[in-house]
């Protein structure tokens, strides 16, 4: 990834209104933005767009967000994307499992802006975690 | 056999009173097939095998007595319907006992066949009635919990959308806001933010009722809490310029509690104690010990606010209980803070409670175990009522790479804690509750019964086993170092309680000493002499 290129960040979440919403806020924090708005499609729009991080709410029609979970990371190409869970699903139910499915975070909605953009730049933060020390 | 032949166990020791009885049952019109024991440990293994359609029971048996006998029957088969036959001279107990749950009773001298079988007929009826009330109030327990569990997700959607669009006006991302619209949607705001608190609030008062709600205890500073709390509180107290201060024991021990949830619990009574306390008032935060009992800590918030009157204190930590008197009615939220708090106390082991007087201010009180361990450290340091003759204190250290860590790191830690208690053997090694809030990084202490050699061979084991959980090589940096503890020499002639106790200051000590070298020079980690990276010796 270049500094130059803004980071592409594909959203998906059935309600559209929402969508709307993560897109104005997302494009004003320089990032460019491709969505989907059920599971299916999502896993499509991931392959065509490579997108360099997905937003994923869980209920989703067409294969809910454990499924996409699951596809991506059955896509090598995929598997290495960092994907935020965004749902309005308990977490004590759903966190460990969206987090042991691969996801990189679960947020409950509504989540705080400033806490979801953070963590949507640390996940993108290149390199750091792949280079790191490891003592054997 | 007839389904409709009435099957009665008779508990009863008098062979006078038992023929009499069975005379009466054969007399009647049903047909009634009865099995009569003299003991009341005979009745309980009939019932074991066999269930009758009602239990005839003497209250005074040779190997039980009074209540205690209708107890255990009904404790042993809660579905069986009961029927006391009492003397003249205990009709007070068998009284008692219809209104514990037992279906009726009978007088032995003033039985006939007519009464017994209708005292039976009306006893398997209500039993019948208050099992099918049971069930029912179970099902619509349950089902309310689903629908509050559905109502709070589906109204989170609509609310998620409120805030994003609100947010997006009030952060200028939708064009220039005038400074008026800007207060307006910042009311907006402050509503939504409102509505996310209740239905947070609902969620976990279901939680509660349906013994879902978990706590971590962790060792943890209450003080350090107490001033977080206060330091979050503090603008809403300077609002109402009321003075927020705070009163900590010296001597107050660290506490064996979950921080977040002790959070919640010191947040929620402030946040109350402010919200009755008028203008210009005082709120005091304070935490003490007994010396009584040093194994529990107190914790009180204090207001001078307006008071609670004793009709009310009985209620107030009811679920959904609401203040009618309350001054601020149309903002008071669903009545539910102080069940939370009351559920969450109970659940360290703690109890909550209020002393008030109308005009005098309230004072809401509760208990967290302190820290003890010597407590943890007893049932695995000795054996045979001997001290075990070696101990090893293995600290595993997990340091995020990024800052703040990659992913959800409080869970990345609970599960590593998971994986190392399974590394260890549970009748002689401990692993220590995780110290303080786990920021940046997380320590977890071993104190293992074995040689500095052997700990080699459990540390292998902690490290393969977490290297074992996907992405946290990615996430963090993995240490692990062991230090034999040095026991005073002259330790071994103390009582065993004493040793359990010195032990404990010396592994105290040692944690305290390696956690200030890790604050102080983390470069110096390894090289004091009393750590070392264990090596496994195989041969």
């Amino acid at each position: 990834m270049t500094t130059m290129q803004k980071p592409k960040i594909l959203v998906v979440d059935d309600d559209p209104d929402l969508v709307r919403a993560l897109r104005l806020r997302l494009r004003a924090n320089n990032y460019e933005v491709t969505t989907a708005t059920d599971g299916y499609t999502a896993v499509a729009s991931a392959q065509k767009e490579h997108p360099a991080l997905i937003i994923l709410d869980l209920g989703l029609p067409v294969g809910d967000g454990f499924v996409v979970l699951d596809r991506l990371q059955n896509i090598d190409s995929l598997a290495s994307v960092p994907v935020i869970v965004l749902s309005a699903r308990d977490p004590q139910s759903n966190e460990q499992r969206a987090l042991k499915a691969g996801a990189a975070a679960f947020f409950q909605k509504p989540a705080d802006n400033d806490e979801l953009m953070h963590a949507i730049q640390m996940n993108l933060s290149p390199g750091q975690p792949h280079t790191a020390h490891w003592p054997s | 056999m007839d389904d409709r032949t009435t099957q009665v166990l008779l508990i009863e020791d008098n062979p006078g009173d038992a023929d009499l009885v069975r005379l009466r049952l054969l007399e009647g019109k049903s047909p009634v097939n009865v099995n009569c024991v003299h003991r009341l440990s005979e009745g309980l293994a009939s019932l074991s095998s066999d269930t009758p359609t009602v239990v005839l029971l003497d209250l005074n048996l040779p190997d039980s007595h009074g209540a205690e006998t209708f107890r255990r029957v009904r404790d042993h088969s809660p579905n069986v319907p009961i029927v006391v036959l009492s003397g003249l001279d205990d009709q007070v107990l068998a009284e008692r006992a219809v209104h514990q749950g037992v279906q009726d009773y009978l007088v032995k001298g003033d039985i006939s066949s007519k009464h017994l079988e209708r005292a039976i007929r009306y006893a398997v009826e209500r039993q019948a009635l208050t099992l099918s009330l049971q069930i029912a109030q179970k099902q619509q327990l349950d089902f309310k919990n689903q629908f509050l569990d559905h109502v709070s997700h589906e109204l989170r959607t609509p609310l998620t959308c409120i805030h994003q669009y609100v947010t997006l006006l009030l952060d200028g991302l939708a064009g220039p806001v005038s400074p008026d619209q800007t207060d307006h949607l910042r009311t907006i705001l402050k509503s939504v933010n409102q509505l996310h608190a209740m239905l947070r609030d609902l969620l976990e008062a279901t939680r509660a009722e349906t013994g879902k709600m978990r706590i971590e205890p962790r060792c943890v500073s209450l003080n350090d809490l107490i001033h977080q709390t206060v330091a979050m509180m503090l603008p809403a107290a300077d609002a109402k310029k009321i003075g927020l201060e705070i009163g900590v024991a010296v001597n107050l021990p660290l506490v064996h509690a979950d921080p977040d949830r002790v959070l919640e619990v010191l947040i929620n009574l402030v946040d109350n104690a402010i919200k009755f306390t008028p203008m210009n008032g005082a709120v005091m935060v304070q935490a003490s010990v007994v010396e009584a009992d040093m194994g529990t800590v107190y914790v009180s918030v204090a207001d001078t606010g307006r008071g609670i009157n004793p009709e009310t204190k009985a209620l107030i930590f009811e679920r959904l209980y609401q203040d009618p008197d309350s001054v601020d009615n149309n903002r008071s939220g669903l009545g539910l803070g102080l069940f939370i708090c009351r559920e969450i106390v109970r659940l360290h082991g703690g109890r909550i409670s209020v002393s008030s007087d109308p005009g005098q201010g309230s004072t809401f009180t509760f208990t967290l175990p302190a820290y003890s361990l010597p407590k943890l450290l007893a049932p695995v340091c000795a054996y045979e009522g001997r001290l075990r003759p070696n101990f090893i204190l293995l600290r595993v250290e997990l340091t995020p790479i990024s800052s703040p860590p990659r992913g959800s790191w409080k869970d990345t830690a609970q599960q590593c804690l998971d994986v190392v208690r399974r590394c260890v053997y549970l009748d002689k090694d401990l692993v220590l509750p995780p110290m303080g809030n786990s920021g940046a990084g997380e320590t977890f202490f071993i104190a293992a019964a074995c040689d500095l050699e052997k700990s080699g061979i459990m540390a292998t084991r902690i490290r393969e086993q977490l290297e074992r959980i996907p992405d946290l090589k990615a996430k963090c940096i993995l240490t692990i170092v062991a230090a034999q503890v040095e026991l005073p020499s002259n330790l071994a002639s103390a009582p065993l309680e004493e040793q359990v106790q010195q032990l404990s200051e010396v592994f105290t000590g040692m944690i305290k000493a390696s956690m200030e070298r890790k604050q102080s020079a983390t470069s110096q980690r390894l090289s004091n002499s009393n750590w070392a990276e264990p090596r496994p010796n195989r041969n």
